[in-house]
């Protein structure tokens, strides 16, 4: 005998059940985990930040292959992405089948090497430029990472803008402008008299990006032990800081709201600007005309970022994913990823395709941007040696640079507080 | 009281209520517009007709339906567990006799101040321990009981059952667990309900612990709105209207069960 | 209630030979002993049953935790190195030495205070407010309550576009009356200010309704008199309807504690620069943000560990010190 009152328990409980088993089954519906279903497919999951420009490659795979399909995970920022990578080297598992290494981060990769598949394949010998190549092997010659790209810098500006300050708003003019470091900070200065409201460079931080790419030796010895009183680092934390009352950078921190947001107001007027910023600069200007890209970089050239594709061995499916990544690296795919975002190409074969070498850019005010991209590249003398801690490093170094661009430290408690940042790293 | 309320009072409610209501607003708002209009900072007071393609496009830049899955799972799971045990708890805490009982319920209510933060290194190396690491189920764990559940439901049962009508079934020769069954269970399910409501809310709305425990392609809601908002490159039309999408669900969930919340709040805080 | 009760006995009485474990039908007429003896056991040894899965999983998902951080704090601990050496209280040192620690605890106490005054104040009006007899007394109530379903992490999203620096709707807002833009990100004050500006848009609405359920239980017959004596309505809030509801008081002003001191997920997603460590110079940085830091950004558990205890310390000083401020404040009304 049941009293109603018990039924209606009951009933209320096999309801939670049910609601439950529900969302069970939808949640499970919604995609594999482990990456192979029963029909003998097998699923590569691809981590990748920022933009890759890997979309259409992937539709492109996943429509040529049965077997083997590609999905894509999208995180915004590498520091985000950096986050969640050592988390899960940590767990041991929750990782993709191929990860994307930011270049700087590499050097700490590498001091985990363990976690990462040897991916040394001597048919792909000769793919990448020398410096990429070298940048993604262990000390021991085991090949970690499968360069993506790289990112030799240009000037990205704002040519409406120029015109309007009265400075020559042609691209090979404007290059003539900004040859050393003084001259561009020297046309900043009558560009910022003449437009009050408009800072010179979009952010501080990535200024320091730019200069510090030409350092030789920045945060570290050769010997990797970390050195971050010397005389060059010094001089660009001078440079940088010391800009910051002549009114030529925007005081934002870079890619925050605001830092978008001044793209649409008319912020800034120039931007150190490697191949793959060209799409986050577009994507931010909708409705904006009149950026251009000058064919010059102050001080040389300047490399800033590039990526790397790596395998992590806890995956389970190591053969497939080096297969996919590898065939995402190749030339052919990192042209087209060029076209896509602008990410230019880290492989030999891919800078010397037509595709790259004949591309134009509408946005930019059909700059040809692959030629312009590869004199960059050419340009670049000094590759700065980065270790185990650079990535940590520099995050505290952009830290100190924005506290005196947010006026919240003077230049030398900033740099005090820099240096106690690098010593908690122990 | 016995008072006539004055349009003071109903002025100054509304106000509150438009504030209340305002930044939701401001969300769907600036959800409905095109990227451009989004980005220039005030967009007009009328909703643009762009909410549906934004709302499609944030869905495809995040596993929105694999997060919503997620939270909704890890929820549901998490509430139902914590209304059967800790009614069970609850009740043998607010109506038997046994050895312990002050000093166990003193411990119970003690710890409902530790923060969850404190268990998140040991619970992260434990679920890597079992590989767990990264299933819904390690975000599950840690709210599997709640010390606020145990308390919450005891004050309830305490005088929501009457110790006659326990005394009375027991003389009739009913075992305890009967007792709980016929007696407890009916009693409870008011409290029972708001507990439920209350534990799918906190887990729905947990940040720092799934953040931790899940990996990108797997993420709860919370989570994946993170994700959707971190980047180098930002559109605020994409950005609110994802976060507004997100909001539906438990405003659906306010809509349907609301009175019951409001009168959960206010009868806990009695209580308590 | 006596004659539901009567058949409810009733109905248990003949379910009962039917109880698993308790034997055949044919025992029933015998002079029960050993039945007895059995329902003792029952009575005495079942609570523990109940209690028992709950602490089970307690342990060890609450009091395992606790232990376990104690342990790993006092040990080099690399999150992907694992254990290493005892260090005793090293880690503790480090932590406490360190300045973020000091600047974070105090951004912390800071960004709670901010909003726990002010949150707590305007509750109290608001329930002063609902304890009207309104018309939709339902929809007001529940018009309140909305904020608090939307999650923190949707509440930081929508309030961060708020409170752009530069360009966001409150300086554009502040521009139109004439005051310059208020730099919301790098000001310390000013970013504490907006972040309780979150925390109080989500658990206003809240704390008021539990304030109006307690002032409803406050005898009515205590303002008739206080009417009486002259009192105006709002010398009758103040020394009779606060005062009462003293015990409520105590329990949100403790609750919002606990949860005041572990904010996290509205500073985190606030901060506009990469590193999200809480502003340039950590003007907003949290205590559980420095344990996020530690342990996931600097991949050093042991230091993550100490911070959390040492946040946890923090904590029930906080809950003593407010039990007994709210107790002096609340006697002192109460002799009024």
């Amino acid at each position: 005998m049941q009293t109603p009152k018990t039924r209606r328990v009951r009933l209320a409980l096999s309801a939670m059940t049910a609601l439950t088993l529900a969302t069970t089954l939808a949640a499970c519906s919604g995609g594999d985990d482990d990456g192979s279903a029963a029909d003998g497919v097998t699923t590569i999951s691809v981590a990748t930040f920022n933009e890759f420009g890997y979309e259409g490659l992937i539709e492109e795979w996943n429509d040529s292959h049965d077997d083997i399909k590609i999905e894509q995970v999208k995180v915004g920022t590498w520091d985000d992405a950096k986050a969640n990578l050592f988390t899960k080297l940590a767990a041991g598992s929750g990782l993709s089948d191929i990860e994307a290494i930011e270049g700087d981060a590499m050097p700490a990769i590498m001091a985990e090497s363990g976690a990462f598949a040897d991916l040394t394949d001597p048919e792909l010998e000769g793919r990448w430029l020398d410096w990429k190549a070298e940048a993604g092997t262990n000390a021991e010659g085991q090949m970690i990472g499968y360069g993506t790209d790289v990112g030799p810098e240009g000037i990205c500006y704002r040519a409406d803008l120029f015109e309007q300050a009265g400075l020559p708003s042609d691209r090979d003019e404007v290059a003539k402008l900004m040859g050393t470091w003084d001259d561009y900070f020297a046309t900043g200065d009558t560009f910022v008299e003449a437009m009050p409201g408009t800072a010179w460079y979009d952010s501080s931080t990535s200024l320091s990006q730019a200069m510090l790419n030409q350092v030789e030796f920045p945060f570290e010895t050769d010997n990797e032990t970390v050195d971050v009183e010397n005389p060059e680092l010094e001089a660009v934390y001078k440079t940088v800081t010391d800009n910051v009352d002549r009114g030529l950078s925007s005081k934002i921190a870079q890619w925050g709201d605001d830092w978008t947001a001044q793209f649409q107001n008319d912020g800034f007027a120039t931007i150190p600007c490697p191949g793959w910023l060209m799409g986050i600069i577009e994507g931010n200007s909708e409705g904006v005309d009149g950026w251009d890209i000058a064919n010059v970089f102050p001080g040389g050239g300047g490399n800033w970022g590039g990526s790397f594709l790596t395998v992590p061995t806890q995956g389970e499916h190591q053969e497939e994913a080096k297969e996919v990544a590898a065939w995402l690296t190749a030339p052919e795919q990192q042209a087209k990823a060029f076209a896509a975002v602008g990410a230019f190409p880290s492989q030999v074969e891919a800078q010397d395709s037509p595709e790259v070498n004949e591309a134009v850019n509408e946005f930019f005010n059909d700059a040809p941007i692959g030629t312009i991209t590869a004199d960059r590249a050419a340009a670049i003398t000094v590759q700065p040696f980065k270790g185990p801690k650079y990535s940590d490093i520099l995050t505290a170094f952009q830290a100190a640079i924005m506290r005196v661009d947010d006026g919240s430290k003077d230049p030398e408690a900033s740099w005090e507080q820099f240096l106690a940042d690098v010593e908690a790293l122990g | 009281m016995s008072r006539r309320p004055g349009f003071l009072v109903y002025g100054l409610l509304a106000a509150f209520v438009l504030g209340s209501a305002a930044p939701l607003y401001w969300s769907f708002l600036l959800g409905s517009q095109t990227k451009e209009v989004a980005a220039q900072g005030v967009p007009p007071l009328l909703p643009g007709g762009h909410f549906m393609a934004n709302a499609q496009r944030a869905m495809d830049s995040i596993p929105f339906w694999k997060a919503l899955g997620n939270s909704l799972l890890v929820s549901t799971v998490t509430a139902c567990s914590v209304v059967f045990f800790c009614t069970l708890a609850g009740y043998a805490f607010a109506k038997l006799r046994f050895r312990g009982r002050g000093p166990l319920l003193v411990f119970v209510v003690a710890t409902m101040a530790v923060p969850t933060q404190l268990g998140v290194v040991p619970l992260f190396i434990l679920m890597a321990e079992l590989g767990w690491a990264g299933t819904t189920f390690s975000v599950m764990l840690p709210w599997l009981v709640t010390a606020f559940g145990v308390f919450f439901m005891r004050q309830y049962l305490v005088d929501a059952v009457p110790d006659e009508l326990i005394e009375a079934a027991r003389m009739d020769g009913c075992s305890q667990i009967r007792v709980f069954l016929t007696v407890a269970v009916p009693a409870a399910r008011p409290a029972a309900a708001i507990l439920w409501l209350f534990t799918f809310m906190q887990v729905w709305t947990d940040f720092f612990w799934p953040l931790i425990a899940l990996p990108p392609d797997n993420p709860t809601i919370q989570v994946a709105l993170n994700q959707l908002q971190s980047g180098y490159f930002k559109d605020f039309s994409l950005v609110l209207a994802g976060t507004t999408l997100a909001t539906i669900p438990l405003l659906i969930l306010f809509v349907l069960a609301g009175r019951q919340l409001v009168s959960g709040i206010m009868q806990g805080a009695v209580k308590g | 209630m006596t004659t539901h009760l009567h058949t409810r006995g009733g109905d248990i009485d003949e379910m009962s030979p039917l109880r698993p474990g308790h034997g055949p039908r044919a025992v029933r007429p015998e002079p029960p002993q050993w039945r007895q003896r059995l329902s003792r056991a029952d009575h005495r040894y079942s609570p523990y049953l109940y209690v028992a899965p709950f602490f089970v999983l307690f342990l060890v998902i609450g009091m395992f935790p606790l232990g376990y951080t104690a342990w790993v704090s006092v040990h080099d601990w690399s999150l992907l190195g694992g254990k290493g050496d005892f260090v005793g209280l090293e880690n503790y040192r480090e932590v406490l030495d360190s300045p973020y620690f000091t600047k974070q605890l105090v951004n912390t106490i800071s960004i709670f205070l901010i909003s726990s005054v002010p949150q707590i104040l305007i509750a109290l009006v608001l329930a002063g407010l609902l304890d009207n007899q309104l018309r939709g007394r339902t929809l007001w109530r529940m018009s309140i309550l909305l904020p608090f379903v939307v999650s923190p992490v949707a509440v930081a999203i929508i309030f961060g576009s708020l409170f752009g620096d530069r360009y966001g709707l409150v300086n554009q807002a502040l521009n139109v009356v004439g005051i310059d833009n208020i730099a919301w990100h790098t000001n310390r004050l000013a970013s504490h200010v907006a972040i309780a500006s979150m925390v109080n848009w989500r658990w206003t609405g809240y704390n008021a309704l539990i304030f109006l359920a307690a002032m409803q239980a406050v005898p009515r017959e205590l303002y008739e008199s206080a009417a009486i004596d002259g009192a105006g309505r709002l010398r009758q809030f103040v020394s009779i309807t606060v005062p009462m509801i003293r015990p409520t008081m105590i329990f949100v002003i403790i609750t919002s504690t606990i949860g005041g001191l572990q904010i996290f997920a509205e500073p985190r997603l606030f901060d506009d620069t990469t590193a999200r460590n809480g502003g340039s110079d950590r003007q907003f940085g949290t205590i559980t943000m420095l344990v996020y830091d530690f342990g996931w950004q600097l991949r050093d558990l042991g230091r993550a560990s100490a911070t959390a205890w040492l946040l946890f310390l923090v904590i029930c000083v906080f809950a003593v010190v407010n039990l007994v401020l709210v107790r002096r404040i609340g006697s002192l009304g109460g002799e009024r």
